[in-house]
């Protein structure tokens, strides 16, 4: 993994360097699309700014995370457990996936007001679904002779789960939290789009309003990066979690 | 043990298809008894029947050895699968057996150290199943039945897929073991040979539906040896006696 960060690296910077290149050559008006050292040096000036509100975003975007992972294991293992709950719960679960976020956040924002609350509400409605989904699958896809076998050692339905079924669902659940984890970012977002007055989202109106392209520009720069480091954070998560994988690979 | 007129069918499908029908066979306590038949004869039927987790359609299974009740949670049962966690450690692997009884962790741990050596798996106790040999494996997986201490524990091929010497191996290592722990033994395989070799009794199934057709008394002495056992005179007898039932059943 660590020769792994080279090429994506030096892709950006190509990238990035071309984008550069064309800015300047074809002289395009900073208002449409500053060239990136336009963008660095706006960052770096207002660098405080930015940290304070890629905080705000930040601490909406955990908060709303954990409370979307936990919903999102709860479901799942409570669908795996009663079937009549999977089979009354699973449409309108996918039924909170259909109806349009942009058009919930409004409501919630009367609800709760320029708050915390509708922020991390709208980064939950987006990231339980795929760890509930995924937790399911999971859940049901351990061998059925070792369920038997754990029966006849006298083991009760909740041991079946936690020492059978939770381990061998925990790759899967994993893809959905890491899954949960990019929705997140774009779900902060969204939410403070619709009331705030602060974080990244409203950066993002603000210059926008002011036609602040650099700003603008920069502010997606900062929202980026924290969302790659959020995903790859899961990952390593992961790595620790399912150590097991490690050794099972070794004699392969 | 005692089974009378056991019979069973399930659905396959649309299809209604009788797996057993009208078994009747003793198992004496503390012996070793073999079922040995072709595949698909349903012996394995007959194990999940043992175990409990499968109640017959007619017939009655007594054991008088555990009192009456429910079978399931009583009687030991290793799989033909070895169904090792892959997450767990050799150790942790043993335990679960255990476990499920409601044994502390630490302690389940501790016992089966105890007898990691007589079990071959001595420095491999912290090592994970995706490291192990099949013959290993299937260490792990008879340590982890026979640490919940059963009186009666059955065994659905455990050696099948072995290669034969791993398999002569394992069968002389199984006798030690049962002869130092003295336990009722059902053991399902469909090789002749293996099943002389280890038992006292020797019960033979009929192609599907079924039923037992021939018990025959091993009057071998114990302890025995593969290579002394198996080359005898008599032991070629019986193994024509048996083939010969299986014969005239086919």
């Amino acid at each position: 993994m660590k020769s792994g960060i080279w090429p994506p690296l030096a892709l950006g910077v190509g990238l990035i360097a071309a984008w550069e290149i064309y800015v300047r050559l074809a002289g395009i008006d900073a208002l449409l699309l500053p060239p990136p050292s336009a963008v660095a040096r706006y960052a770096t000036e207002n660098a405080g700014v930015l940290v304070s509100n890629g905080a705000a975003t930040l601490s909406e975007l955990l908060l709303g995370f954990a409370i979307g992972v936990i919903i999102g294991l709860c479901l799942g293992v409570l669908m795996q457990i009663w079937r009549w709950f999977r089979r009354a719960a699973y449409p309108w679960l996918v039924a909170t996936q259909m109806v349009p976020i942009p058009a919930v956040a409004p409501i919630l924002v009367l609800w709760f007001g320029f708050t915390i609350v509708p922020k991390a509400a709208t980064v939950a409605l987006m990231s339980f679904f795929p760890v509930a989904v995924n937790t399911v699958d999971g859940l049901s896809s351990v061998n059925p002779e070792l369920i038997r076998l754990l029966r006849t050692f006298g083991a009760g339905p909740w041991k079946v789960m936690s020492m059978a079924a939770f381990p061998a669902a925990l790759p899967r659940i994993f893809s959905g939290v890491r899954v949960a984890m990019a929705l997140s970012v774009v779900g902060a977002v969204v939410g403070e789009w619709v009331g705030s007055t602060h974080g990244l989202g409203y950066l993002m109106l603000h210059f926008e309003n002011r036609g602040e392209t650099a700003g603008l520009f920069a502010t997606v720069a900062v929202l980026t990066v924290m969302g790659i480091i959020l995903f790859f954070l899961v990952g390593w998560a992961e790595d620790w979690a399912i150590s097991w994988r490690r050794h099972a690979k070794e004699t392969l | 043990m005692r089974v009378r007129g056991v019979a069973r069918t399930y659905r396959d499908g649309t299809r209604a298809v009788t797996a057993l029908e009208g078994t009747d066979m003793d198992v004496p306590d503390g012996k070793f008894v073999t079922i040995v038949g072709p595949s698909a004869c349903g012996k394995s039927t007959l194990l999940n029947l043992f175990c409990g987790l499968d109640t017959p359609d007619s017939g009655s299974i007594e054991t008088p050895a555990l009192g009456t009740g429910m079978l399931l949670g009583r009687v030991g049962y290793m799989p033909q699968q070895d169904l090792l966690m892959p997450w767990r450690t050799v150790t942790d692997n043993a335990t679960v057996g255990l476990e499920c009884l409601g044994c502390d962790r630490g302690e389940a741990r501790e016992r089966a150290r105890e007898h990691m050596v007589r079990f071959g798996l001595h420095g491999f106790e912290l090592s994970y199943p995706g490291q192990l040999s099949g013959g290993m494996r299937q260490r792990v997986a008879m340590l982890r039945t026979f640490l919940c201490g059963r009186r009666i524990n059955l065994l659905d091929e455990p050696f099948g897929k072995l290669d034969a010497m791993t398999r002569a191996s394992m069968q002389t290592w199984l006798l030690d073991y049962w002869q130092e722990n003295r336990c009722t033994i059902v053991f399902v395989t469909h090789d002749i040979d293996e099943a002389l070799f280890l038992s006292d009794v020797v019960h033979l199934m009929s192609p599907r539906p079924g039923r037992i057709i021939r018990s025959l008394d091993v009057d071998v002495a114990r302890p025995r040896k593969y290579g002394e056992v198996v080359t005898s005179v008599h032991f070629n007898e019986l193994k024509a006696c048996l083939l010969e039932s299986l014969g005239r059943s086919l």
